[in-house]
């Protein structure tokens, strides 16, 4: 009660708060479903209860707030249904529908004291900023803008946006490292560290996007690599501003955010995205073997068909030389058969020939040789006759016959007139000579 | 073709010798040149797959230069 001082009705803090315990009581006497956003879950591990600050928001701006309360109990059933329905737990960031009673106890003020939380409406809200963001982004245009642009044939040096700490991030590098180790592909990758998941993402995740643009030189990609999670935990990635900025960055984004059911939007506008971290940089790697096995074949190719084509080049150089050769000693083989048989039709004929030669020959030898006999014969008698004739023609003979030669002064003289009395002649008669003196000359008349 | 060509188009062009000489589109004449050349696209495909030439110095560098706050994350 009330006490009275100095004319004032005086009340304590408890009877106040009492007063409007039982007032409250009065107006909310039931359980009521309330949807909020769960700013904060404020749970307190070492009690197992949780202080939630319930908002909501217009237009980005909080035009009510209150406190809320999850007794420890209450909270581990309603986290349990939280994990069967979204596979994760309960979480700042989130749109809720509740059910809560309006309590005001004197001790903690006014609460909201949750007893049940509706997962489905959870999950429903997130659908339903999915489906807005999709609607939004293909009515603008700019849906696939980074799926059309050109993929590098060889995605080796990669921006990637994550966590250091984070299990993807490490999965990821694993299997980076491993292709280092087994097939010697050097990527070039660099951690542009970013939180990965709620309002800190849609902050973390633009900025180091920002940062890479003002290197992207460096870059052939951007991965937004982050491990396993609740459904939750991907609702950042369904917001229409981070999702805008993902489609329409210069760079292809490519993602591993291992999602557990539907695809979010960022996985949808980004030009690849692996369901995993470790799918990620399995599908790096396969681009690397897609590259690299038509390198190494290539140089197989190479040798191989070069090979043949010497080989067959070669074979058939080689047949051409045999074919060559063949030809020619055939030719040759003719050539000398017939030279052979021209030898032997030669000898032959020119034995022949020579034969008849001879017997012509000699034929014209006995022809000459009885011919000269004759002519011999014939010259001979000639001879005789001849020899006879100039025997008869010797002066000796002529002189026998009674014949003489006269002599003036060693000359025979034949002209009388020559001579003059007194010469004195020499007389040549056949078995000697007369000395004698002209006393008179005469001369023949002419008859 | 001048200078060293970048691994997308010694790719490509290595898969068009490859394509010629499996198709028997090389005559004795060209394949010296052809397989002197195809080698030297390979050692620079393979070069790509096998090295880097990033300079994360380099690239810090010109991040610094930039305007941007590094609001204390790790790069």
């Amino acid at each position: 009660m009330p006490e009275l001082l100095e004319g004032k009705r005086i009340f304590t803090l408890l009877e106040v708060s009492q007063g409007i315990q039982q007032t409250i009581a009065r107006k909310f006497p039931e359980a009521y479903w309330i949807k909020a956003e769960l700013n904060k879950l404020g749970f307190y591990a070492q009690s197992g209860h949780c202080f939630p600050e319930l908002v909501e928001k217009r237009d980005g701006r909080i035009i009510a707030r209150l406190d809320g309360l999850i007794w420890k109990t209450d909270y581990q059933n309603i986290n349990r249904n939280f994990k069967k329905v979204l596979g994760d737990e309960l979480k700042d960031g989130i749109k809720i529908l509740f059910l809560a009673r309006v309590e005001y106890m004197p001790e903690f003020g006014l609460k909201l004291r949750i007893v049940d939380i509706d997962p489905g409406f959870t999950l429903g809200d997130f659908e339903k900023e999915r489906q807005e963001t999709i609607k939004r982004l293909q009515q603008e245009g700019i849906f696939n803008i980074n799926k059309s642009l050109e993929f590098p044939l060889l995605p080796k040096r990669i921006a990637i946006i994550s966590d250091r700490d984070s299990r993807g991030y490490q999965d990821f590098m694993n299997v980076i490292e491993a292709a280092r180790e087994t097939w010697r592909y050097n990527f070039f990758h660099m951690l542009f560290t970013a939180s990965l998941q709620g309002e800190k993402a849609l902050a973390t995740i633009p900025q180091q996007l920002d940062r890479i643009l003002k290197v992207r030189q460096h870059f052939d990609l951007v991965a937004i690599i982050r491990g396993g999670g609740g459904e939750l935990t991907f609702a950042c990635y369904n917001n229409y501003e981070l999702s805008k900025k993902i489609a329409t960055y210069p760079l292809p984004v490519v993602t591993g955010i291992g999602h557990v059911t539907n695809m979010t939007v960022v996985d949808m506008v980004a030009h690849e995205s692996a369901i995993t971290p470790t799918k990620l940089a399995e599908f790096f790697i396969q681009k690397f073997h897609n590259f690299s096995v038509p390198v190494n074949e290539a140089g197989d190719i190479i040798r191989n068909q070069s090979g043949r084509l010497l080989s067959e080049v070669k074979s058939k150089f080689e047949s051409e030389i045999k074919l060559f050769r063949s030809v020619t000693a055939n030719l040759l083989s003719r050539n000398r058969n017939t030279l052979r048989e021209n030898m032997h039709i030669i000898r032959k004929d020119s034995l022949t020939h020579l034969r008849q030669q001879i017997l012509h020959l000699n034929q014209n030898i006995s022809q000459i040789k009885s011919g000269l006999k004759v002519v011999m014969k014939a010259r001979k008698t000639e001879l005789a006759g001849i020899e006879k004739n100039i025997e008869n023609m010797n002066p000796k003979n002529v002189m026998k016959r009674g014949y003489s030669i006269t002599l003036l002064n060693g000359k025979s003289l034949t002209k009388s007139a020559d001579l003059k009395k007194g010469d004195k002649l020499q007389t040549i008669l056949y078995d000697g000579n007369v000395l004698s003196t002209v006393n008179t000359t005469s001369k023949k008349k002419e008859q | 073709m001048k200078g060293e060509p970048n691994y997308t188009d010694a790719f490509e062009e290595l898969q068009t010798i490859v394509t010629e000489i499996e198709q028997g589109e090389i005559s004795v004449d060209e394949l010296s040149e052809k397989v002197k050349r195809a080698s030297y696209l390979i050692r620079i495909c393979k070069t790509k797959l096998h090295s880097t030439e990033e300079d994360v110095n380099k690239i810090l560098k010109d991040l610094d230069s930039s305007n941007i706050p590094q609001s204390g994350l790790d790069v």
